[in-house]
């Protein structure tokens, strides 16, 4: 038997770290997703120890507050993509809004810290979404363009193959040979 | 971000290419750790001890004596201790179906060897790039395809 | 079923032993009515006689009387009383004689009692001679009365004779008729037998003379096929399914390599010259063979008494003979040449072949390996350029640039080549593909330039077909890439696509095609277009129509689609009417 699994990564994520930070006692309050604000002091043991466990699952604790931003700038673009938010307004003027910065001290914040734009970012993250549609939902590169908002299938087509290398139909094709592989 | 360098390894028989490549690393100036192989068997022995960090990326020349490319690829997919490895095709070949092929059998890279110092350093720049994307973006590997 | 000879034969048969019992009865017949009529005669002769005995005994009787009459001596009473006597058996003989009811009984009744009468008249006489010695009147009363009754017994007899002749005259005449019409009876049964007898010689000379011609057949037939085995390196052989018994042709024994007849043909003696490898398989096949009756094609070898290995096939088939008796006949050839030459051609396949893989290898790695050492070259001058440009003076950069082109044009060279040599026909790579989706991933991989040159692509829907799908695409990518490459300046090109089944006797190219239909695939744009002189010439590898700096390219490219429309059996076509337009059109086969 096979099962599909879909995974909502923010509950995920917000769930195993109430498990955790309890499991440290440590007395919190989530103030954003990926931002919690410690209600008490936390010795540097405590702390030392509840990092190891938590690097374990893949999670960090981000120190330069320059990376705080690049995360939340980061959190925002997935949340955007991902759950498909209708955005009415530029990505620029929504990100500026979200964060309450301007748009190129977020964009110059990010090149630093990433050495890759922010333009950049939200190609990837949706690329990313038209693998997991292309794959998982199966849907055609038509239904995804429209969903993602592309002004065309060739624009998407082209978007795709200039991020990975490969075109849509090529990438669609090794997937489900790689699963027929697996299957036999 | 993670701040220790990048573990990168290469398995090509050709001295030049070997010498491009880690050339081009450290022009590149990318914070990283470039360990080299003549061959696949020689890449395999190094892999299986366990004494040795395994790389994240690592780059299969298809043409190579004793063990090709694809030999070390299968190998190395159907061994669930390499599975977090990242696996870069690094050939002359341009057969779609030899490119195809090797995707299928799990490569997550494909980079046709460049005619030019500095494309083959914007290649692979770029790939350390997306690599590290999906390191750190928890991009799910399984749709990691990338050919250059 | 027909008349067979055997049944002529039966049927002759039996007409013949019927004319032969008709012949006996008849014969029969006619003998005994002959006896019967000689017998009539026989006793009316009698009857005659004794009546004539009747009139002289009484003669004689009435002599005696009258001597007694006169002399009265009993001496002449002697012949009275022997006449009497004599008489009384002659009658008695006459009873015997006549048949009862009929006439002449009745006659005989009546002289019987004329007799008497005669009699009782002596008696009376010889009272009275007894008293007087003359003549009385009543004697002579008595000697008239005597007179007169001998006279009515003269009538009585003339009336039996007369009747028993008449009688005797009816039979001779009845006997007579019967007699007139043997000879001619028996004549005609004579002629009639011998007709039948012709009849059947002719009949049995005929069936001799086809026997005989049959058999003449026959031995003909035996010695042709003898000969054929001879030829055809076979033998025959039967085996009757009942007896459990073989023939083997002479031949057969020649291909076990021995000396005809030179040992009783059985199963086991055979089996004794197969090979040992080969005896597990047969046995069942023969197995198969007993239960089943019936042999299909098999094939094993044998070893001759001196060593050589034979390879052979034998078959069989069940028929029935005239007596229902159950025969396999089967045919066992010699293969060996059959098999040898085989052999050879798979050899000689295997080598073609080996020969064809060298050859695409010898190009694949003369290709691929020198994309090794150009692609140093380039790395290197591509390192001397970024390093020590300023170090180089202005004519060592011109000639770095010249080195650069030129081996960027060997890469262009040598990549087509490499692919080219990569388009190679592999039976295993083909597979029911949906074109609609090649066309679409090969519009994939040309996004860039379709967007660059704001192309219109339109297509309709394609079928599914078996195809190599990686040269189908490929073959689209080039061809539109072709039509993308050669649009006219300013104009953003316009390519349609269309599809329809078409039939190969209505197309002039695929005229002497056995395949029945075809898909057509047509490709037409609306860029520089070409002379159609150049038809045929631009699917030619090297063969360029433009300038290396007008346009560049290496004249690869629709060598490779026709070589990959070669490799689906297809045709590949182009039209062109120059600053109007190309078209390519695709035949492929469409196996329903």
């Amino acid at each position: 038997m096979k099962l599909l699994l879909k995974f909502d990564f923010t509950n995920v994520c917000n769930r195993l770290l109430e498990e955790k930070l309890k499991a440290h006692h440590v007395n919190y309050r989530q103030t954003a997703f990926g931002e919690i604000t410690l209600l008490e002091t936390v010795s540097e043991e405590q702390m030392k120890a509840f990092q190891n466990d938590i690097n374990f699952y893949g999670i960090e604790i981000l120190e330069d507050p320059k990376n705080i931003v690049v995360q939340k700038i980061k959190d925002v673009i997935v949340d955007m993509v991902f759950n498909e938010k209708d955005v009415n307004v530029k990505t620029s003027v929504y990100l500026a809004e979200q964060l309450d910065q301007s748009y190129s001290y977020l964009s110059n914040l990010f090149s630093e810290v990433t050495y890759t734009s922010i333009e950049n970012f939200i190609i990837i993250q949706k690329i990313e979404y038209t693998k997991l549609l292309l794959t998982k939902e199966e849907l055609s590169l038509t239904e995804i363009a429209y969903k993602l908002n592309y002004s065309s299938v060739a624009h998407l087509s082209k978007q795709f193959k200039n991020t990975t290398g490969i075109t849509p139909s090529a990438f669609q094709r090794i997937i489900s040979k790689r699963k027929e592989n697996k299957e036999n | 971000m993670n701040s220790d360098y990048i573990n990168i390894a290469l398995a090509d028989d050709d001295e030049d290419d070997r010498l491009f490549f880690t050339d081009a690393f450290e022009e590149l100036k990318i914070k990283s750790k470039v360990s080299t192989f003549e061959d696949g068997i020689e890449l395999m022995e190094f892999l299986e001890n366990s004494n040795n960090t395994h790389p994240d990326l690592l780059f299969l020349d298809l043409n190579m004596p004793k063990k090709s490319g694809l030999e070390c690829l299968v190998e190395i997919k159907t061994n669930d201790r390499f599975k977090n490895m990242v696996i870069a095709i690094y050939s002359t070949s341009s057969s779609e179906m030899d490119i195809e092929n090797t995707f299928v059998q799990g490569a997550n890279i494909y980079i046709k060897k460049p005619n030019n110092f500095e494309t083959l350093k914007k290649v692979l720049s770029e790939v350390v790039t997306t690599n590290w994307q999906y390191h750190t973006n928890g991009l799910n590997k399984e749709n990691f395809l990338l050919r250059l | 079923m027909n008349l067979t000879p055997n049944n002529y034969l039966k049927a002759a048969f039996g007409i013949g032993l019927f004319i032969i019992l008709c012949i006996g009865g008849f014969t029969y017949k006619h003998i005994q009515s002959l006896s019967e009529s000689s017998k009539t005669v026989k006793s009316t002769y009698s009857v005659s006689s004794e009546l004539a005995k009747i009139l002289s005994n009484l003669k004689q009787a009435e002599s005696g009387h009258r001597g007694f009459l006169l002399t009265s001596d009993s001496i002449f009473l002697d012949p009275y009383f022997s006449g009497v006597t004599q008489l009384k058996e002659n009658l008695g003989r006459l009873d015997t004689l006549v048949p009862e009811n009929t006439d002449q009984r009745k006659n005989l009744k009546k002289l019987k009692s004329d007799i008497e009468k005669r009699f009782s008249i002596f008696k009376r006489s010889f009272g009275l001679v007894d008293d007087k010695l003359i003549l009385s009147e009543d004697l002579l009363y008595v000697l008239h009365e005597g007179k007169m009754s001998m006279d009515q017994i003269r009538k009585d007899l003339v009336n039996m004779q007369d009747l028993e002749s008449r009688l005797m005259a009816e039979s001779q005449v009845k006997n007579e008729k019967a007699m007139d019409l043997t000879p001619l009876m028996f004549f005609g049964i004579l002629i009639l037998t011998l007709i039948l007898l012709l009849l059947a010689y002719a009949k049995m000379n005929k069936d001799l003379m086809e026997l005989k011609d049959t058999n003449d057949d026959l031995v003909v037939f035996k010695k042709l096929t003898q000969q054929a085995e001879k030829i055809s390196h076979s033998g025959t052989w039967i085996w009757y399914v009942e007896e459990d018994e073989f023939y083997y042709s002479d031949n057969l024994f020649n291909l076990l390599g021995v000396e005809p007849n030179s040992f009783e043909p059985s199963l086991e003696k055979f089996i004794g010259f197969v090979h040992v490898d080969d005896r597990e398989g047969l046995g069942q096949q023969i197995n198969k063979m007993i239960k089943e009756e019936d042999l299909p094609l098999v094939t094993f070898r044998i070893v001759q008494p001196d060593g050589t290995i034979k390879h052979l096939k034998a078959f069989g088939k069940l028929i029935e003979n005239a007596f229902e008796e159950k025969q396999l006949i089967g045919v066992t050839v010699d293969a060996t040449e059959e098999y040898e030459n085989f052999k050879l051609i798979e050899q000689r396949n295997q080598e073609l072949e080996r020969n064809n893989k060298e050859l695409s290898a010898f190009n694949y790695v003369t290709s691929h390996d020198l994309q090794e050492p150009l692609r140093k070259i380039q790395t290197f001058i591509s390192r001397l350029e970024v390093k020590d440009k300023d170090n180089l003076s202005e004519a060592g950069n011109i000639c770095v640039e010249k080195i650069k082109s030129a081996s960027a044009r060997m890469r262009l060279l040598i990549d087509d080549l490499l692919q080219y040599s990569r388009t190679n026909k592999t039976e295993s790579d083909f597979s029911e593909t949906n074109m609609n989706m090649l066309l679409e991933s090969a519009k994939q991989e040309l996004i860039d330039s379709i967007e660059e040159k704001e192309a219109v692509i339109t297509s309709q829907n394609l079928p599914t077909m078996d195809v190599i799908s990686f040269q189908i695409q490929q073959l689209f990518i080039n061809i539109i890439g072709n039509s993308l490459k050669y649009s006219r300046e300013g104009v953003p090109p316009k390519i349609d696509i269309k599809h329809e089944e078409v039939i190969s006797s209505e197309v002039e190219e695929l005229k002497d095609s056995f395949i029945k239909h075809y898909h057509k695939i047509s490709i037409k744009d609306n860029g520089i277009g070409f002379e159609q002189t150049y038809a045929k010439k631009i699917f030619v590898l090297f063969n360029r129509l433009h300038g290396k700096t007008e346009y560049s390219g290496t004249g690869i490219g629709l060598a490779i689609c026709k070589k990959i429309v070669d490799n689906h059996n297809g045709v590949i076509l182009a039209e062109g009417i120059p600053n109007v337009g190309a078209k390519f059109i695709i035949y492929l086969p469409y196996l329903k």
